[in-house]
Parts: structure tokens; sequence; C-alpha cells
């Protein structure tokens, strides 16, 4: 293989992984700008999106419907687990949130267990984007590139719809004085509940999208939720563009790294994250530096 | 607990002795059993648990082992070898057996078995496949009546000789496993003079194997031996088919099974590997025992039901040569065992206590019209070639 077909090839390669790792970030980091907690179930709910879609594509047949589905489903049950449990907990410290939420991780794990046993699932790539493009005569899947392209358009719409909706403007206003923003005479509670939703519906989608390339499995969760934390730090708690920053930027390290030094695969994203850590406290974006 | 023990012995005193002697010639033989039922193991703990239950219903409803039925008393270990030798200490000590099974992890066996004799108990593996076991950590009462680890990669290097390949890639997870069947695969290539190109390691829990494809691609073999299981090993081999790998270079790997086939789906076939058991093996034994499974599961048996299956009987023919399940009698009666089981004929060694056997290879295959892609017999090799030499791992030729 030529230079420059490998660095395209591997280049398309760190984007289709960044897309799946923005998809867990991006949520995380949203919830933790609107309430303060860091969500621990945050890769428990992943692996939901990766079962629901593995269920939905046995059922109908269908990817493109178990790619509606499963947000919908998994983002409709964190925003109950919201409503029913988190909301009753706001007056206590962030102790509470995480033992909760860590909680729910192991609750999640074992009904997932029971309800789709311990084998790992493998959920069919649609037959659309299942072939092969040449990239400079190199082979290159489809579905990768789909990936790739999916994390930009899910990146925009998430941009203008907290740009440029009321919803997003309540977000955004509630992240900055919440107080402020429930005095002037909305429901703060409500924008909580949908931002937790929202949170855990894109790592729904994020599940169904990974469910493909590496099966729906029950290790997909603590693997999730350590890298979505260190992208999360990285790019500084809460933001939006950081979390997209942080993606692209572990994905990037990880895919070139783990190719000239192999051995070194594992201490990528942590080197990143220290030396961030080290220069910017706050991550690359965050506000307390 | 302690009422219901002095209730127990309470009526033992005042019963009678006829009715003692009666209940005595029913006592159930109890083999404890040990096993990973949850964590990453926990499929195959649960196949382990499976080809137990069906072996000891199957064997009560011809009479028992000395007119005595089986009872298994199971325990959920998690993988963890400390939390393995806990209940294994609890089934010998609480529950009174003093056979064993299970120990689904080699890490668990070997944390096990410096206790045996202690113990008085006998275990018999069905799955370990670490060398030590009956190499350097062999200690009396341990007994292994399935294909070990350094027998499963010895039949791969074997086939090897017999197909030509240009040059050799290997990809393992990067843990002692991984390094280690890398590691005895590389040496043998390497002695029958054939061309190691490289190796390389993905960390436990790798999702994105797109970089490996990539080196293994540019490397230029045209095989490549694959040591993973679970989610990585899924994780890497629907990657592999997606960059259309396959095309190009043909994967091996050490371990074929029902479990990892359907955990891969298609992108699966066309993999060659050893094989400890696939119920597509040869002969009436295996035939007439895969119809019994599925009259009972309404599937067939998987590797480690078929090994599960294999480890009881050698056990049962130990048993019914010693005439007691005491442990100085039985390691005496279980090192002369020889049975033709759904495997072919198996030997326990007197030496090293490790089951002579064939070594199989398979060739992941979908027959046209079947719903899932099943593993093909296309080699096998005589025991005297697969099995090391006396508590050793490697050959010498």
């Amino acid at each position: 293989m030529d230079v420059l077909p490998f660095l395209v090839t591997q280049c398309l390669n760190a984007l289709s992984q960044a897309a799946l790792l923005f998809f867990l970030g991006c949520g995380l980091t949203l919830i933790f700008g609107i309430m303060r907690i860091v969500n621990f179930a945050h890769g428990a709910f992943f692996m939901l999106g990766a079962y629901v879609g593995w269920s939905a594509v046995r059922l109908t047949g269908n990817f493109w419907l178990a790619l509606i589905a499963a947000p919908l489903l998994v983002g409709g049950f964190g925003a109950a687990f919201e409503l029913g449990i988190l909301r009753r907990l706001y007056g206590r410290d962030g102790h509470a949130f995480l033992m909760v939420t860590f909680g729910l991780t192991l609750v999640m794990g074992e009904v997932i267990r029971l309800l789709w046993g311990v084998e790992a699932l493998q959920v069919q790539i649609p037959a659309a984007l299942s072939d092969i493009v040449f990239i400079l005569d190199e082979p290159f899947p489809i579905y990768r590139l789909f990936l790739a392209g999916s994390g930009i358009v899910v990146g925009l719409t998430i941009w203008q719809f907290l740009e440029r909706t009321r919803l997003g403007l309540l977000i955004r206003a509630t992240s900055q004085n919440a107080e402020m923003v429930h005095a002037l005479g909305t429901d703060v509670r409500l924008v909580r509940s949908a931002v937790f939703g929202i949170g855990c519906g894109l790592a729904g989608i994020g599940g169904v999208l990974a469910a493909p390339m590496v099966t729906a499995s029950l290790g997909m969760a603590p693997n999730a939720v350590i890298d979505t934390f260190v992208i999360v730090i990285i790019g500084g708690m809460g933001s939006f563009l950081g979390s997209m920053i942080g993606a692209l930027l572990v994905a990037f390290v990880q895919v070139f790294g783990s190719y000239y030094f192999p051995d070194l695969a594992m201490a990528f994203m942590y080197l990143i994250m220290l030396t961030i850590l080290v220069v910017r406290p706050g991550g690359l974006l965050g506000k307390e530096a | 607990m302690p009422g219901m023990h002095r209730r127990a012995l309470l009526m033992s005193a005042l019963a009678s002795p006829v009715v003692l002697r009666h209940a005595r010639g029913e006592t159930p033989i109890k083999i404890g059993m040990p096993v990973a039922l949850t964590g990453p193991a926990g499929e195959i703990g649960a196949q382990m648990r499976r080809g137990a239950e069906f072996w000891a219903k199957h064997t009560n409803a011809k009479g028992g082992l000395l007119g005595r039925p089986i009872e298994l008393v199971i325990q959920d270990t998690g993988g963890d070898p400390a939390s393995c030798v806990r209940k294994a200490q609890d089934v010998v000590e609480r529950d009174g057996c003093r056979l064993l099974f299970g120990m689904t992890l080699s890490s668990e066996a070997l944390a096990v078995v410096p206790k045996l004799a202690e113990w008085n108990a006998v275990f018999m593996s069905s799955d370990n496949g670490d060398g030590r076991l009956t190499g350097s950590s062999l200690v009396p009462n341990f007994f292994r009546a399935n294909t070990s680890g350094p027998m499963g990669t010895r039949a791969v290097s074997l086939y090897l000789r017999q197909a030509q390949f240009k040059g050799f890639y290997a990809i393992g997870m990067d843990y002692a496993w991984g390094r280690n069947s890398i590691g005895v695969f590389k040496d043998e290539i390497q002695k029958a003079g054939q061309n190691f190109i490289g190796d390389v390691y993905s960390p436990i829990g790798t999702k994105d194997f797109s970089t490996y494809i990539a080196k293994i691609r540019q490397s230029g073999a045209d095989a490549c031996f694959i040591v993973m299981q679970g989610d990585d090993n899924a994780a890497f081999l629907s990657q592999a088919k997606q960059y259309r790998l396959p095309d190009k270079v043909q994967l091996l790997t050490e371990i074929v099974d029902l479990n990892s086939i359907a955990a891969t789906g298609d992108a699966s076939i066309g993999l060659i590997g050893s094989s400890r058991y696939s119920f597509t093996f040869p002969g009436a034994a295996n035939a007439e025992f895969v119809e019994m499974w599925k009259k009972e599961y309404k599937t067939v048996p998987d590797t480690f039901e078929g090994e599960q299956w294999q480890a009881g009987q050698v056990l049962a023919a130990g048993i019914a040569a010693a005439g007691s399940i005491d442990a100085e009698k039985l390691r005496v009666a279980l090192e002369h065992v020889e049975i033709d089981s759904i495997k072919g004929h198996v030997k326990i060694r007197a030496c090293d206590h490790q089951g002579e056997q064939q070594g199989f290879m398979v060739k992941v295959v979908k027959k046209e019209g079947a719903a899932k892609p099943t593993p093909e017999l296309i080699a096998t090799f005589p025991a005297d070639r697969v099995t090391p030499g006396c508590g050793k791992m490697t050959y010498d030729s």
C-alpha cells in the first residue's frame, strides 16, 4: 500500500471512530452542562441502544427503523429515569448521583443479560451499506463512511438545535444560570428531563451504529463509559464543541498511534488526557480552568 | 444450618441399622462444580454446566455410578480465581464433595489444584487449556480429559505444514494467553522452515481494529493467525470481513467453536482452526450423542458441552474401575482409563494425567440452505502427534 492511500483510509477510519466517540461524549457533556452530574450509566445506555437495535433489526428486518427506534426508546427510558429517580436527588451532593447512576449501570447490565442472554449478538449491516468502495485503489467499507458522515450530520444538527431552537436556547440558558431561567417562568425540571433523555438517546444512536462493528455485547458498557469520560475531560466538562474536538483528537491519535507504536496503543488516550489536564486543568474548552 | 445439622444427627441416631444401610446404598455421589456462570467466561461456564447436567441425567437414568445417583453441586465463581478457591472449598467442606468438575478458567484451576491433596478430592478438567496443569503445576489429584491449549496450537501447526502459505502474520489479545499462543505458533512456523513476517497485539476490549487490519494487509502475508476470544474476536472478524481481508489473507485461529461462529455470523465463513469438539465430528458415538442432545435441548451441542460429556465418561470409567470414589483408589484407576468417546479413543496417561486424543482441524462453511455457518472437519491428526511429551508443553519435531 502506498503512503497516500494509507493516510487517506486511516484518516477516514479515524473519522468514523471519532463519530462513535462523539455520540457518547456529546450526550454526557450536555447532561453535565445542565445538571452538573456525571452520568455513570452513560455506557449502559450505549449498550442498551445496541441491544434494542439488534431486536429492532430482528423484528422488522430494517436497520433504518432500528436507528430511529433505539434512540427513542433509550432516550425515553433515560427521561423516565430522570423523572422517576434522579429528580428526587437534586438537593443532595454529587455522590448521590454517582451511586445512583452506577447502580443503574449494574441493574441495566443484569436486566440486559436476562432479556438478551450472555452471547454477543451480531447486527447485520444494511445491504445498501455493506459493500466496499475503492479509495485510491484501497478497499474501504461504505459503512465506515456512513459512520463518519452520520457523526458530522448529527454534530451539525445538535449545534443548530442548540443555537436556533427555543429548547436549545433554554438548554444553554439553564446551563448558565438555572435559577434565573426558573425565575423567568420556565420549568427547569422539564428542561433537565429533556436533556437527560436527549443525552441518553444520543448514546443509544451510538450503540446501534456501533453494533454492526463490535456486536452487541455485555462488555460494551464499561469500555464505553471510560472512553467517554476521557473525551469529556479532554474537551472540558459541559462543552459541546469540546466533546467534538476531544473525540477527533482521541480517534486520530489512537488510529495512528496504534499503527506506529502498537505496544503503546492503550496508553495514548490517557497520555493525551494527562497532557491536557496539566496544561489546561478544565479541559480544552472547559470553564473552570 | 447448625440446627438442621443437629436434627440430622438425631435422626440418624434414632434410625434403625437396616434403614441406615439402605440409605447408605442410595447416598448420592456428589460432584462439586465451581464454574464461571457470570463474567466474561460466563458462556463457556454455561456450556460446561449444561454438559455436566446432561451427563448426570443420562448416567442417573442408567442407574448411576456404583448404583448411586450423581448429584451436582454447582456454584458460580464469576471467573475469579480467589472466588473459585472459596467456592471449591465450600463444596468440599460444606457439601462433602470429593469429586470436582468446572473451574472454567485456567487461572482458576491453577489456584485450586494445590488444595486438592488437602481436600482429598479429585478434579477432572473438561476445558482448562494451560499446559502447566499437566506440566510444572501437575498435582496427583488433577486429571485433564480435554484437549489442552498446546494441543490445539499443535494441530494448527501440523495442518500448516501440509498447507502452503507464503508468509504468516499473527494478531493476539495483549495478555498472557495471546502472547504465549503466538509465541508457540511462531516457534512452530519457524521450525517448519516457513516465513513468519510479524505479530501485533491489541489491548483487551479494543473496539476498532481498522489499524490492525491495515497492518496485516500491509505486511504482505497470505495467512494470519488470530488469538482472540469473546467480544474482541467477534469485533475483529466482523471488521476484517468489512475490509474484505479474507479475500487476500487466509484467517487461522486456535479454536473454532459454535459460540464464536454465532457471535460473528457470516464473518466467520472461511475461518480455519482447531476444534476441541464439534457436533460434526465423525463416528457413531458422536452421532448418537448429538441425537440425544438434540432431543433434550432442541439444538446441537457446542465445544465445551461435548468436552464436558467426555470428561464425565472418563470419570465414570475411572469410578467403575476403582469401585469407589475414594481419591486414593480413584487416582490409580484413572491413570489406566481408556475409553472410546465422542472424539474417538481417549487414554489417560499415568505420567502426567493428560488425556491422549486426536487433534482436529475444521473450516467454517455455510452449506446451501443452512441458516448458520458450521465447522466442517478438514484434517485429523493422531493422538501421538498432537499430545506433547510427558509433562511438556512444547514439541520436539
